[in-house]
């Protein structure tokens, strides 16, 4: 007996550009990026070495959505955006109130913020050593809103409540590719049959002194300022580091039969889902790009799709150095015969709404989802002169009108986890 | 046309806990539970950081490790030999894991230290003082990384970071990269979260110290295989798990979820609560004994090393086949593991052990 073929009912995306999915594919379709000078709160300007990065603009909330329960109570920045982005992917999806519970929720959040404030309570009545017990002595003055109080499954807890999910609930977690695990996780449970529906994705938030202040300790986040909002640029040879965003997306799927069943239209068809480890070095991809290619590739024999039919890579594309590079490796060699590589468009949406971290994979998955309905490919903006070494067609600078029936979605968590999604066009008639 | 699946065997585990580092050590005597360091008012299981086990790890990395990596990366070490020995490619092993998030501060306590002596250059002090590579210790992602390199697993992964039920769902990832013929072997790792008052703040009914939580410190480790042992073999028969939402009328909706999760459970195999050998699971949970009716229920290894979280299915599994009932057996065997965490986690899972075949 054939599996079910598993399709994308419902997206929801907080980004940059706004809260919701149609804003950011026009937006990118016209080649814009919301990438803006950034300081972190608290800190004066121009005293933190980042200066750019894609931030969520409050001020962009819709009215319908001010009165939403994500924006009350205490929750840390990255569940906000997560609720929020799941909450319009269950809207736009029109599943009925008596299939709430059976939809299956699988997010990923990234890593907790801590706040400074809460450590310096351990120090709080003149210890000379960091003490928890007096942390826990001023657990009244523990913030609300960050890692002491907030754990990182909350996020697909929240979600899971709000429908009166009966599960399964689950929280991945593999860095920046842990979206992208979450949205695989839930292709195969809902291939093998354990739920009929699963709402998937991720959000994340690094723009906080705590957690940039490490990416850029540890030399992953770019502090250039010559290049100004242009600073992340995939694939070229001026590239210097990754440029954070922060928000969240999540998708709807179904199996095709429940969405047909009840009246649903599907954007885009999963066909496949691959994962690997680079098993090299913690702090660099492996250079050959092995373990991406692996995961490419596997992904692609999950879905019984021959590389020759891939149109569209919705690559990684971090802007890093060392990322791009391996990247392009990997593309070749999954796409090497008959030198399917010159064939691919390849797109990198950093670009323009910067590293969501976590939760990157499921914007990105969405956008591959909208480029298989609409037959568009997202440009990779400021890839003004290409590295020697990135030789693809990486769609520079503007959209492009051509057709996609199978696009592959790249995420590349750090430590060298790695994920491939094969998506499809919807075909009514396809077996 | 995809190979249809084939069965999953449990090969060893590593364990650490307050009881020690194998799994009789959790049948001898039990340890004391201990008053917690910054909570004198509770009890609970604590274990000090280990010393990594020469010749996979790198020593050093435990400046750039959090106690509860350690623990994780001391029950991996322990199974490279037995990982090796299976002489498999490293694209063909697996490597999941449930990891809970870390709670120390991201600058480090110097970097925190520092910032309080200087507050008005406190930016530059959190620079100072901060290692470059000690916000490694943020990430899960990390901890994976250690494993793969050092026992060379470059197959499919999974990270999952949550309370009890992630350990379900790592075992659950890894038997299925194995019987879907995506890895021929998998290494389930986990471990328990650090005792720090965060375990406390974060949920309201653990804070206020209206329920007996006695958590503990520990990590356990699998290694699984396609391939099937000579002796007893330990097979993966069926698992399920589910939610009970907050939002829910929590009785009906507890007992609905246990009637599902279970019936997945059980399913595969199309058992009934007396085929089952044993019953691992929380005798005190009013709920759960809905669900088993009147089933025998052993308490798991959580009375003697304390609440393990994500650690604590995988510690159940070497627990309950390290019972002396269990050493030989002339007939398959089924035991249940039954578990409902505080967070509205439902997770069962079924093994089958079945006797070494005769030559």
């Amino acid at each position: 007996m054939n599996p079910p073929r598993i399709v994308i009912t419902g997206l929801g995306a907080v980004t940059g550009f706004g809260f919701e999915w149609q804003g950011l594919w026009s937006d990118m379709l016209r080649g814009r990026h919301c990438i803006r000078p950034w300081q972190p709160e608290g800190v004066s300007e121009g005293s933190f070495p980042v200066r750019y990065a894609a931030p969520v603009d409050w001020q962009r909330l819709p009215a319908y959505l001010r009165s939403h329960p994500a924006l009350a109570g205490e929750l840390e920045r990255r569940t906000r955006f997560g609720w929020l982005a799941a909450s319009q992917a269950l809207a736009d999806s029109r599943l009925g109130y008596a299939h709430w519970r059976d939809v299956a929720v699988l997010a990923a959040s990234g890593a907790p913020q801590h706040s400074l404030d809460d450590m310096q309570l351990a120090f709080a009545d003149g210890e000379t050593a960091p003490s928890w017990k007096s942390v826990m002595r001023h657990a009244a003055s523990v913030r609300g809103d960050a890692s002491l109080r907030q754990s990182s499954d909350r996020l697909a807890r929240v979600i899971a409540d709000e429908l009166g999910s009966a599960g399964p609930v689950m929280n991945a977690s593999s860095a920046c590719a842990g979206a992208a695990q979450a949205i695989g996780n839930a292709f195969h449970m809902l291939r093998r049959g354990e739920c009929e529906l699963a709402l998937a994705g991720g959000a994340d938030s690094v723009l906080n002194l705590d957690t940039l202040g490490a990416l850029y300790l540890l030399g992953a986040a770019s502090t250039e300022t010559r290049r100004g909002e242009a600073l992340c640029r995939p694939f070229d040879a001026g590239r210097s580091g990754l440029v954070a965003g922060e928000g969240g997306g999540f998708l709807m799927l179904e199996t095709l039969e429940h969405a047909l069943a009840r009246g649903a239209k599907p954007y885009a068809e999963i066909l496949g889902y691959g994962s690997s480890l680079d098993g090299y070095r913690l702090t660099a991809p492996e250079p050959e790009g092995r373990g991406a290619s692996e995961a490419m590739a596997a992904a692609l024999d999950d879905a019984g799709i021959a590389p020759e039919r891939v149109d569209l890579v919705n690559a990684h594309g971090t802007s890093t150095p060392l990322n791009d590079r391996a990247e392009t490796l990997a593309i070749k060699r999954v796409f090497a015969r008959d030198q399917h590589y010159r064939q691919l468009s390849v797109a990198a949406n950093k670009s323009q709404f910067g590293h969501l971290i976590a939760a990157a994979g499921a914007p990105e998955l969405l956008v591959s989802a909208l480029c298989c309905r609409e037959d568009w490919v997202t440009p990779t903006l400021n890839l003004d002169e290409p590295d020697p070494d990135c030789d693809l067609d990486y769609t520079a600078h503007k959209a492009r009108h051509r057709r996609v029936d199978i696009a592959l979605s790249n995420s590349f968590g750090f430590g060298g986890l790695n994920t491939a999604l094969v998506l499809g066009k919807y075909r009514s008639d396809a077996s | 046309m995809a190979a249809a699946p084939r069965p999953v065997y449990l090969l060893q585990s590593a364990l650490l806990n307050a009881a020690g580092d194998s799994a009789e050590a959790l049948h001898g005597p039990a340890p004391a539970a201990q008053a917690l360091e910054f909570a004198p008012e509770r009890l609970g299981f604590p274990l000090a950081a280990p010393r990594l086990p020469a010749g996979r790890f790198d020593r050093k990395l435990a400046r750039s490790v959090e106690a509860q990596g350690l623990r994780l990366l001391h029950c991996a070490a322990r199974l490279g030999d037995a990982l090796d020995a299976l002489g498999l490619a490293p694209e063909r092993i697996a490597l999941t894991a449930a990891i809970p998030e870390v709670d120390a501060p991201s600058p480090g306590w110097e970097a925190v230290a520092a910032m309080r002596e200087q507050p008005g250059h406190w930016l530059a002090q959190w620079f100072a003082h901060t290692p470059p590579l000690h916000s490694l210790t943020l990430l899960n992602s990390s901890v994976m990384a250690h494993i793969a390199e050092a026992l060379a697993c470059r197959g499919p992964m999974a990270g999952y970071c949550g309370q009890d039920s992630a350990g379900l769902d790592a075992l659950a990832a890894a038997m299925h990269a194995v019987a879907e013929h995506r890895a021929d072997a998998a290494l389930v790792v986990s471990a328990s979260p650090n005792l720090t008052p965060a375990l406390f703040l974060r949920e309201a009914e653990l804070e206020d110290g209206g329920v007996d939580f006695r958590p503990g410190e520990g990590a356990a480790a699998w290694l699984l295989s396609a391939e099937a042992p000579a002796g007893r073999r330990v097979r993966i028969a069926g698992f399920g798990r589910g939610y009970v939402p907050a939002s829910a009328e929590v009785e009906s909706a507890a007992r609905d979820c246990l009637a599902r999760v279970m019936n997945q459970a059980l399913g595969p195999e199309r058992l009934s609560l007396g085929d089952l050998a044993a019953v691992y699971s929380e005798p005190e949970d009013v709920l759960l004994g809905w669900a088993l009716g009147r089933t025998p229920v052993h308490g798991g290894a959580r009375p003697r090393v304390g609440a393990l979280g994500a650690s604590s299915l995988l510690t159940d599994l070497a627990y309950a086949l390290a019972s002396p009932e269990f050493s030989t057996l002339e007939r398959t065997a089924y035991l249940l593991f039954l578990n409902r965490s505080y967070t509205g986690q439902v997770a069962a899972l079924v093994l089958a052990l079945e006797p070494g075949r005769t030559a």
